[in-house]
């Protein structure tokens, strides 16, 4: 126990700078795909064909691919294939590879969840709305979203809650983040080797912040209740 | 029915634009004479200027191409007593330091970057690292996927069990009911499979240590510098500790396939040999034991 409460303060500076790299990871990519997926489900429900299958085939090949593979194509294939390392190898590099990729991957779930969203209000609201003489972004805007916002909720937390976890496989592209500084101290690392107990500790981080979004997207979906 | 045509097209459509991009990167790199005719936008350019680039760094030199852009970027994992930091954050260690001293010799800064050492192949063809150089096993995977220095250590693998039947594993006989765990693509997975044992791959050394520890598996083969480190008293893993050698073996430093920075390496080990420069780094952090004449 002397030991832990010893090493206690070097470990949790080393998982604090990990942490902020997921913090950073999770709100980049938030930032990018919660925009983007809106895009998307427009490209999938577009009216043209040729757009709305290429959108669903896109959907499709990131939905069906794991993660961890995009991670890789995406950090390794300009430097392997087309002979231009165009991330650059420093830590920096790295996080802009994985944010690309967590931002098209979390972007492709958001747009079903969207898609969802928005054919769930009843088709009559639009057709009044065409009757009442606005234009199809006046109804959107106007009708539909808000409705849509408060019904996408319950399964945006969902996914958002994921994506906090889901930070960790970046590791694979060696961007330091919370596991990666955890486990650093099993090798060895600032004069700590052979220890254990900062990786599991790193769970501790995870369930906080998760709890932490639970209440916010609770409240949120608390103050979208204004229907009933 | 008509959905499905659409489906087929759109997929031909994307194969064809796919298979349209590759074929002309092939031209791109055979002929980067004519790509700057062609080059359209100026992000096009740049790719195919690096293209351009890269095709004669590789038919000229790789030393032309670090001296190029100024860095020499080390791939490296967090291992004492070869690359740790010190308290300032600064990279250290025996490898740390001999990479600086290389990278000034030829003029260039040394940059470390921290990899995932499963991918260590793909960093270095994929040039966002420039050297593997991080207590590497020279292992006959690692020759065939690099251009490798000279060996500049000895190393050895061995065997760590739980101290309290230490005394019953002392040769490699009494081996062959254990469970192993070894790290995945190391010198230690070589000699448990030669030796025909029973194990389980795991992604790091210190995963196997952990499996000892946790008794998931009854014990792991790796680095002797490692586990001089590692196991044993006033160390995390107090409860274990280390019995035989299965082999032993050379450390090296990776470049890529067919680079000429592996010859200019071993002419820089040989002049820091012989003026003890090299002996002194390897005093400072009590590798001299292990070191090679070069």
């Amino acid at each position: 126990m002397e030991v832990i409460m010893e090493q206690m303060p070097i470990v949790i500076r080393s998982l604090n700078i990990g942490f902020l790299q997921t913090l950073k990871l999770f709100f980049v990519t938030l930032a990018g795909a919660l925009p983007l997926g809106l895009v998307i489900a427009f490209g999938s429900m577009s009216r043209f064909r040729p757009v709305s299958w290429l959108t669903r085939i896109v959907v499709w090949i990131v939905r069906g691919t794991p993660l961890m593979i995009q991670l890789l194509i995406i950090y390794y294939f300009p430097g392997l294939v087309l002979g231009n390392p165009i991330w650059g190898s420093g830590e920096s590099g790295r996080f802009v590879a994985a944010s690309v990729a967590f931002v098209f991957n979390y972007a492709c779930y958001f747009s079903e969840i969207y898609r969802g969203g928005i054919q769930s209000v009843p088709v009559g609201q639009e057709e009044a709305g065409l009757v009442l003489g606005m234009t199809r972004s006046q109804i959107f805007f106007k009708v539909t979203l808000l409705q849509m916002i408060k019904r996408i909720v319950p399964p945006m937390s969902n996914e958002i809650i994921t994506l906090v976890k889901d930070t960790s496989l970046a590791r694979i592209i060696a961007l330091q983040e919370i596991i990666w500084a955890g486990q650093a101290f099993l090798k060895g690392s600032q004069g700590i080797s052979g220890e254990i107990w900062p990786l599991f500790f790193t769970a501790l981080y995870y369930l906080v912040f998760s709890g932490v979004l639970t209440v916010l997207l609770g409240k949120l979906e608390q103050k979208l209740n204004y229907f009933r | 029915m008509k959905k499905w045509i659409a489906v087929m097209l759109a997929g031909m459509m994307t194969v064809g634009a796919l298979t349209g991009c590759g074929s002309s990167q092939t031209v791109v790199t055979e002929n980067p004479a004519e790509t700057e005719e062609e080059a359209g936008t100026d992000e096009e350019a740049q790719a195919e200027d690096a293209a351009a680039v890269e095709e004669v760094a590789a038919e000229e030199s790789d030393m032309a191409y670090v001296q190029g852009k100024g860095t020499l970027v080390v791939g490296i994992t967090d291992f004492a007593p070869m690359d740790y930091k010190d308290e300032n954050g600064e990279w250290i260690g025996f490898d740390a330091d001999m990479a600086k001293a290389f990278a000034e010799s030829l003029g260039v800064e040394a940059e470390f970057v921290e990899i995932n050492w499963d991918n260590k192949v793909l960093e270095l063809d994929g040039k966002t690292i420039d050297c593997v150089w991080n207590g590497m096993t020279l292992t006959e995977e690692v020759l065939s996927a690099m251009e490798c220095s000279s060996a500049y250590c000895n190393n050895a693998q061995v065997v760590i069990v739980p101290a309290d039947v230490a005394d019953q594993y002392q040769d490699t006989d009494s081996l062959s009911d254990l469970t192993f765990a070894v790290e995945a693509g190391s010198a230690g997975e070589e000699q448990v499979a030669a030796l025909g044992l029973n194990y389980t791959p795991v992604t790091a050394q210190s995963d196997a240590l952990m499996e000892v520890a946790a008794g998931t598996s009854d014990a792991a083969v790796i680095d002797s510098l490692m586990a001089a480190a590692m196991v044993g008293e006033g160390t995390g893993y107090e409860d274990l500790t280390y019995t035989i050698g299965l082999n032993s073996e050379e450390y090296g430093v990776g470049f890529r396939k067919g680079s000429d920075l592996a010859a200019a390496l071993n002419e820089f080990f040989a002049a820091s040999y012989a003026d003890g420069s090299m002996q002194t780094v390897a005093e400072t952090y009590s590798v001299q034991a292990a070191l090679i004449e070069q």
